[in-house]
């Protein structure tokens, strides 16, 4: 039964190639699209902590983007 | 102009990831089932028709998203809106993936069906063709990356590669081609048996919902970036 | 609302797009034979200048009752249902070539009505079905 189902009537490599190869090059450009962008969250919460705590929450309240990073950055640390 | 405002748009992005991320797992197991199990062997061809389910929305993706970047490309050469560039430089990678993905599983649905890997009719060259253009576009996003030139080489890109699109489309119906002619039509009916449609729009629904991850998160990135480099002027 | 520069950016890229149509239609007309990827046994036969010891792609129908196969080479005539092409040939072939069915041919011509191929590809057509519904449409026949 098995079997059978990965045999797929004696085209079981074609069909099961093609499903993995896009199954991993999905997967490689979606890991790849996190980390980077994990990456320069991290650079910008990173920036931010060298300002004064003054201006830091100035611009938290002002861009909607900053506090957003802030605010997912410390609740992962 | 307010509601396209970085800010807002930043919430709304945050809560699509979410949303697709929550829902993704089970739409890709009802299309895999429907794919691999559920849906019937062809006639013809047995269980290879099978490696349509990937093949088909992979190539409509790839056609599709090459047409948005060309008109936006060409839109922004002329109007000169910046929040189209990222939408652009965004999408861009997404299509080529799809492009290579619709050859190659073409590649290993054409070896069991024509017997052949591949060969240099118009369609599958035509195809090369598109893949070659998305290549350029990513690379000139690289190689001209500060350079003033950078919108003009897109759209002479975008130009030439939206021509291409329907030389794609038509290619099996004006010459005589290896491949198969369509048989999903915009207009009139399709000549896909309903139990193959179901898998088919069901992949193309992962596939779809991929890409919006994808071009979500590349967005954002991009966000991110302008955000760092303006951080000395807040 | 269009300002002057937008203007002037519109205009350069629409004759920009008007040049590279009229480049492109130029390479298609000079290109289109060989976009063609196979061609049919009529136009073979009103073609005089192919080279009989040049290859050539012929695709059409494999014509019913046709094929006759023995241990070395398999003979069967490839039809467009107006002329007719006899073909011989030895090796592999592929899986969806039977009668009735389209197939190209690669391979040295003879004469305009005999083929030595040295490769087969079957071509199927852009219909999808469950077997059992193929039964249907047939006994509906």
């Amino acid at each position: 039964m098995i079997n059978e189902f990965l045999n797929m009537g004696g085209y079981g490599f074609y069909i099961w190639t093609s499903f993995l190869i896009v199954t991993v090059f999905c997967f490689i450009l979606y890991y790849k699209t996190k980390k980077t962008l994990k990456k320069y969250e991290k650079e910008l919460a990173q920036e931010l902590e060298k300002l004064p705590i003054e201006h830091r929450k100035r611009i938290a309240r002002s861009s909607k983007v900053i506090s957003s990073i802030l605010a997912s950055q410390n609740k992962l640390s | 102009m307010d509601f396209f405002s970085f800010g807002k748009i930043i919430v709304y992005i945050d809560k699509f990831i979410k949303f697709i991320n929550s829902i993704f797992f089970l739409v890709l197991i009802i299309g895999l089932s429907f794919a691999l199990i559920i849906s019937p062997m062809d006639y013809l061809q047995g269980d290879t028709v099978r490696i349509m389910y990937v093949h088909v929305p992979s190539a409509w993706i790839g056609l599709s998203i090459f047409s948005i970047i060309a008109i936006g490309t060409l839109l922004n050469f002329v109007f000169k809106i910046k929040n189209l560039y990222l939408f652009v430089k965004s999408l861009a990678p997404i299509g080529l993936l799809f492009t290579c993905l619709a050859i190659v599983t073409g590649s290993l649905w054409g070896k069991p069906t024509w017997g052949t890997w591949w060969a240099w009719d118009a369609r599958l060259t035509s195809m090369l063709i598109l893949m070659l253009f998305y290549v350029f576009f990513i690379m000139s996003f690289k190689i001209f990356k500060d350079s003033e030139k950078l919108p003009q080489i897109l759209s002479a890109i975008s130009i030439l590669g939206i021509i291409n699109i329907p030389i794609i489309k038509y290619s099996v119906e004006w010459w005589s081609t290896l491949h198969q002619p369509a048989s999903i039509k915009i207009m009139g009916t399709s000549s896909i048996h309903s139990s193959m449609l179901v898998p088919l729009f069901l992949m193309l629904l992962v596939l779809l919902l991929y890409c919006a991850l994808i071009f979500l998160m590349k967005y954002k990135t991009e966000i991110i970036k302008i955000k760092k480099r303006n951080i000395k002027r807040l | 609302m269009l300002t002057k520069k937008i203007k002037t950016r519109l205009f350069f890229l629409l004759s920009v797009i008007f040049i590279t149509l009229l480049f492109l239609a130029f390479i298609y007309f000079s290109l289109k034979q060989n976009i063609l990827y196979f061609k049919t046994p009529s136009e073979i036969f009103i073609v005089d200048g192919i080279k009989s010891n040049s290859k050539i792609r012929v695709g059409g129908m494999v014509k019913k009752d046709s094929i006759q196969q023995n241990n070395k080479e398999i003979k069967f005539i490839l039809t467009d249902y107006k002329k007719e092409l006899i073909v011989v040939y030895n090796g592999a072939i592929p899986n969806l070539f039977s009668e009735e069915r389209g197939a190209v041919v690669e391979g040295k011509l003879n004469d305009k009505s005999y083929l030595i191929a040295d490769r087969i590809l079957a071509k199927h057509d852009e219909n999808y079905m469950p077997p059992e519904m193929k039964k249907i449409l047939e006994n509906a026949k």
